[in-house]
């Protein structure tokens, strides 16, 4: 029998799993206007809600079809006369103007685009929700996606100019990874990049010369892995001398960078990374899930980066994720690299594979 | 995918209550508390709007993670969305950017509409500069804000005022990011490398563990004298020692020692592996054991001897069992390594119990 205090004990560290499957289920319905930043970024915060579910084994508490149909609405498909082909993919949000249409053909609009990391969470999230990506029109996607990439290898977010750096390489290999098409980039230039952000203490920055960062050096070592050319560019040295690095950031749970306070986060960011360099067995299993839960917010449900602090979709699916590389139970597993459930990894596989399929059939 | 992260957490921590408000309907009206004298008009109601039809937002049957806007706010919006369709290239939609931008500073297409505008209506970019640098130092965690700066100083070729503005950034938050990175291209970019040591130097007195100041050192360096002429190297090799003992449990400073020998040859650098024995007795950390560990690896690869490969396993013990004992399974399969790779079976080319294949083509031991 237990003590009052062993309970209470107890009750501290436990997973509240309906909590979390409740506040991704309000993060996808309404939020109040003091998230008015996110705006623009709406797709991805689906995403985060979805996968979010997805990895609770709870995706039945939605109406995925309803879900198809809006991330439908935001794909920027070709006008008649493919005059946008470049500017083609998914918008974050119905921010423009652009009236609510699930085909095309698309609405010649002077500030319409695709933005590389909807198009990324777009495919990602309509995966999860089941569907065969069918109207998806591939061939603009991947245009769009060339049209991105700079000469130095990196890619912008979006065709009016943005910033450039290696987020968004990461968004365009999970674009040509899902889409089993590389025509999207070129994969020699990225690789360059990627190599060229590489610091001197071995971790990734967000270019070259930057700090290094969890978060960077995963889109740094899941690109090359979603490429398959993880061995070809680095050399065993590199890697053991990144995995030292990645090794080195556990200080309960995880942080970005030396000497910055853990967070949330990086328990999936650094956690995948260790994970894609067969190391994250070696980790402290114990610490990290601590540091997670101690993060939970056992009222409002989610995680946030630090202990008593808010929560946010990106912290709750994050340390949901994180959480599922140290096998917590009841969650489902994750790609480490692809960053969904190996389930909806396996949905791509079956899909991909009738593609191949087809495109052995002649018409 | 750190953009989606400080954005979420600039919104996180806006919030005042422990819950999200669900507000279904969603119309909040502008209140007393902020316009007690209703001073404030919607662009609806004002008659030099009144040719220009109001797009709304259309997420169609089914909106997912809808946002629930003031009224303020979706006018606002709406009147930008109408200018946007048209392209309408005038004052008073220069005027409504500003105004868009400080409800929501992260909507990318409002500061390219304004970039277009910028340069279609020839306003003053100094002013821009004024106006860009007042909105950084309000949300100096945002992606556009800076890229919106950027592109301003790029088409003044003026980087004048940069240097002083993001140190003036720094000096509230040592480790901003994105401060650091536009300081790096504007360095690169109208190469302002002179100073910069000095100032590397000053914020390290302030605090030797900032890891971006660390980091900016190696850029400053790696551009102008790179570390090829041992004098420059044994400085930096000394410099690093000395902030050591002065703050031993510094990951920082080590790892910038290892990152600038690790390709120069870390253990044959003179004098080195004395100095980090010496500072083991009084300034021990688990960043110095795992620089020895690697000292000795760099030597075992010059010339394998037994003696060194077993100060290395001792090491990979010590901090496996007591320095640094978070990482113990990763020292434990370290140490199993550098026996595979090095060790007698090594010779024999036998795999070991975790199926660590030794690398063909093993040094002769000598």
């Amino acid at each position: 029998m237990l003590s009052p205090l062993q309970l209470e004990e107890f009750e501290q560290i436990d997973f509240l799993r309906d909590r979390h499957v409740r506040f991704f289920q309000r993060t996808l319905q309404v939020l109040p206007e003091r998230y008015a930043s996110l705006e623009t970024t709406r797709l991805t915060v689906m995403f985060f809600a979805v996968s979010g579910l997805d990895v609770l084994d709870a995706l039945d508490v939605i109406d995925r079809n309803n879900m198809i149909e809006w991330i439908y609405s935001l794909q920027v498909l070709p006008t008649e006369d493919q005059s946008n082909l470049s500017r083609c993919g998914f918008r974050g949000s119905s921010h423009i103007g652009i009236p609510y249409s699930v085909k095309g053909p698309g609405v010649l609009h002077p500030y319409d685009s695709g933005h590389v990391a909807m198009t990324y969470t777009g495919l990602t999230s309509l995966l999860i929700l089941g569907d065969d990506l069918s109207r998806v029109n591939k061939q603009a996607c991947l245009a769009g996606l060339k049209a991105l990439q700079l000469e130095d290898g990196s890619f912008c977010a979006v065709p009016e100019g943005s910033e450039n750096d290696i987020r968004f390489i990461y968004c365009a290999a999970c674009i040509c990874y899902m889409l089993d098409d590389w025509s999207g980039m070129d994969i020699q230039k990225a690789i360059e990049y990627i190599r060229g952000s590489m610091s001197y203490d071995n971790g990734f920055g967000q270019g070259a010369g930057l700090e290094s960062h969890g978060g960077w050096t995963f889109c740094a070592i899941a690109s090359l892995c979603l490429m398959g050319r993880l061995e070809e560019a680095l050399s065993q040295r590199e890697l053991d001398r990144i995995r030292r690095w990645c090794i080195m950031r556990q200080q309960s749970g995880f942080h970005g960078r030396p000497n910055k306070p853990v967070d949330t986060c990086y328990s999936f960011w650094v956690g995948a990374t260790l994970e894609l360099l067969d190391v994250f067995q070696y980790t402290n299993y114990e610490k990290n899930r601590n540091y997670i839960l101690s993060t939970q917010d056992r009222l409002v449900g989610g995680f946030a980066k630090w202990p008593d602090s808010h929560p946010d979709p990106l912290h709750a699916y994050l340390g949901l994720c994180g959480l599922s590389l140290i096998g917590e139970p009841n969650l489902r597993k994750v790609h480490p690299a692809l960053n969904i459930t190996q389930r909806a990894f396996q949905h791509l596989q079956q899909l991909q594979q009738t593609w191949r399929d087809n495109a052995g059939t002649c018409t | 995918m750190s953009g989606l992260e400080e954005t979420s957490n600039e919104s996180s921590e806006l919030k005042e209550d422990n819950d999200f408000d669900v507000e279904v309907e969603g119309h909040v009206e502008v209140d007393y508390a902020s316009d007690p004298f209703r001073l404030y008009m919607f662009y609806r109601d004002r008659k030099e709007w009144a040719d220009l039809e109001p797009v709304p937002q259309d997420d169609g049957p089914n909106p997912v993670v809808k946002i629930a806007y003031s009224e303020k706010f979706s006018d606002v919006y709406d009147y930008f969305r109408a200018l946007l369709k048209k392209d309408e290239r005038s004052d008073r939609a220069f005027a409504l950017t500003a105004e868009a931008i400080e409800l929501n500073a992260a909507n990318y297409t409002v500061w390219h509409y304004r970039r277009v505008l910028l340069q279609a209506l020839q306003k003053d970019l100094r002013e821009e500069m004024r106006y860009i640098t007042d909105i950084i130092e309000e949300q100096p965690k945002n992606y556009q804000v800076w890229h919106h700066r950027r592109m301003v100083v790029e088409w003044l070729n003026d980087p004048s005022e940069e240097l002083e503005f993001i140190a003036d950034i720094l000096s509230q938050d040592a480790k901003n990011y994105h401060a650091w990175q536009h300081r790096q291209w504007v360095i690169q970019e109208y190469k302002l490398w002179d100073n910069e040591l000095e100032f590397v130097e000053k914020l390290l007195e302030e605090d030797v563990r900032n890891n971006s100041v660390w980091n900016q050192r190696h850029f400053v360096i790696s551009h102008t004298t790179g570390y090829s002429s041992p004098a420059i190297l044994d400085r930096e090799v000394q410099y690093c020692l000395n902030q050591i003992r002065k703050a031993p449990h510094n990951e920082s400073a080590w790892n910038y020692l290892k990152g600038i020998l690790q390709d120069r040859g870390m253990s044959s650098h003179p004098g080195l592996l004395e100095q980090v024995l010496e500072l083991k007795e009084t300034h021990c950390s688990p960043y110095l054991l795992a620089f020895l560990v690697d000292c000795y690896e760099d030597a075992l690869e010059n010339n394998n001897q037994k003696e060194t490969l077993n100060r290395a396993l001792e090491v990979c013990e010590y901090l496996a069992q007591e320095k640094d004992t978070i990482r113990k399974e990763y020292w434990l399969f370290l140490q199993r390594s550098l026996e595979s790779r090095f060790g007698p079976s090594a010779a024999s080319g036998e795999p070991l119990a975790d199926g660590t294949e030794p690398p063909a083509g093993q040094q002769e031991l000598s």
